[in-house]
């Protein structure tokens, strides 16, 4: 068992969908920081993808600030030091007007769009 | 681990492999491609001193393969999916019969396998399904830890479930140090996510080696909108493979993709009236029937 929740899909690369999958659990609080990291090897047996890669992954996430290393447990996790909440919305604000622009034009209400948005 | 060069098998009137070269390094999954009949068979039993090469040569974990003894088969693997097993012998009259030829018989790993696997030990391998079958087969070249392991077809035939089994059993040996795998399939479904490199094969020769990655990141599959009553020209970039037109929508993959900006250009070039193209990442599967069209693969 993986401690965040992936459905492989074709089409882009299985790292990139490994890194966005761990991304989206720290979000929602599936996964929180002190939380233990599956090894290389559970990554790969999981998910049938080939070791070279369940590193790879391991390596971005621990390059992005995700995980530390702790001797004798292995990957941990950790939050990265990050700016405010409000520094945080305002660097995705440009994209949220950007979309409730295009959902307008679309005819979608908020609530569709929101929903949407989970779903993904 | 593997080194192939120029290598040459012959059958009565058939070139089986006609001058294949290729190298397999070690810690990486490498899967080998190709139609059947296309010589992939035939270059594993040749790797394995099964087949005596014409010419050319392999070496294998650093020896010649037609020098490969008993000390360089207690650090290989070999899987095959019609391979002769002694089908009278019970599970553990067959694990009992493997264990004295392997020195580095890893008894905890067996066992751990035994019950991973979920093989009944008392049965005859005869009435064990092919499924079972192949897990014992797997089970019996594992549990010695090789440094190789090489499979020829292992998924054919398999059910979704002992698939999977029979993948994380090989995932446990990657555990260790120093592992290389080298699986063969004519079907790149099996193996797209495993995969981190991709060797194809056909009509004997090697028609492409890359790593999944690098093959992800050059193509593309791109759609552009065309204005009204206007084709495409019939001369299009040599990297934009299998264009297609129907009504106003052209489709093709880019092989040589590098970045959108890039891209868009290109087709300005090549395509003035061309809208901004849809630019889509492909899966190794439609990457690798891109490739199977563009160089014809096809068996003997």
């Amino acid at each position: 068992m993986l401690p965040f929740s992936i459905q492989l899909t074709d089409g882009t690369p299985v790292s990139d969908q490994i890194l966005l999958a761990v991304r989206k659990a720290l979000l929602t609080g599936q996964m929180k920081a002190g939380d233990e990291f599956p090894s290389v090897r559970t990554l790969s047996q999981e998910l049938k993808i080939s070791p070279t890669t369940a590193h790879k992954v391991v390596l971005q996430l621990k390059d992005a600030g995700w995980l530390n290393s702790r001797p004798g447990i292995g990957m941990v996790v950790t939050q990265p030091d990050q700016p405010g909440l409000a520094e945080r919305l305002a660097q995705i604000t440009p994209e949220c007007r950007a979309l409730l622009k295009e959902a307008a034009e679309l005819n979608l209400t908020l609530n569709q769009v929101i929903t949407h948005l989970k779903s993904l | 681990m593997i080194t192939i060069s120029d290598l040459h098998k012959r059958f009565r009137k058939t070139e089986a492999v006609a001058g294949l070269s290729l190298e397999v390094p070690e810690g990486q999954v490498t899967a080998f491609l190709g139609p059947n009949g296309a010589g992939k068979s035939t270059t594993i039993k040749c790797l394995l001193n099964l087949y005596r090469p014409d010419s050319g040569s392999a070496s294998v974990l650093g020896t010649d393969s037609r020098k490969l003894g008993p000390a360089q088969f207690t650090q290989i693997g070999y899987v095959s999916e019609n391979m002769e097993l002694p089908l009278w012998m019970t599970v553990k009259q067959f694990l009992d019969y493997c264990r004295p030829l392997y020195p580095n018989w890893d008894k905890a790993f067996e066992a751990q396998l035994l019950t991973q696997f979920d093989l009944p030990l008392t049965t005859k391998l005869k009435d064990l399904s092919r499924g079972m079958r192949m897990k014992a087969a797997l089970l019996s070249s594992l549990a010695y830890r090789p440094k190789l392991v090489v499979l020829d077809e292992p998924f054919s035939g398999l059910d979704p479930l002992v698939r999977d089994e029979f993948i994380r059993g090989l995932l446990e040996l990657t555990e260790q140090e120093g592992w290389t795998v080298f699986v063969s399939s004519h079907d790149i479904e099996e193996v797209q996510r495993l995969a981190d490199r991709i060797a194809i094969i056909n009509r004997g020769k090697l028609a492409l080696d890359e790593t999944s990655d690098s093959l992800q990141s050059r193509f593309r599959a791109i759609e552009v909108v065309l204005p009204d009553q206007s084709r495409a020209p019939v001369s299009l970039p040599t990297d934009w493979l299998h264009a297609e037109q129907a009504g106003r929508t052209l489709r093709f993959t880019a092989s040589r993709f590098q970045n959108d900006t890039q891209l868009a250009a290109s087709l300005r070039e090549a395509i003035p009236t061309a809208s901004t193209p849809e630019i889509r990442p492909m899966s190794l599967r439609e990457i690798f029937v891109a490739l199977a069209r563009a160089y014809r693969l096809e068996g003997k």
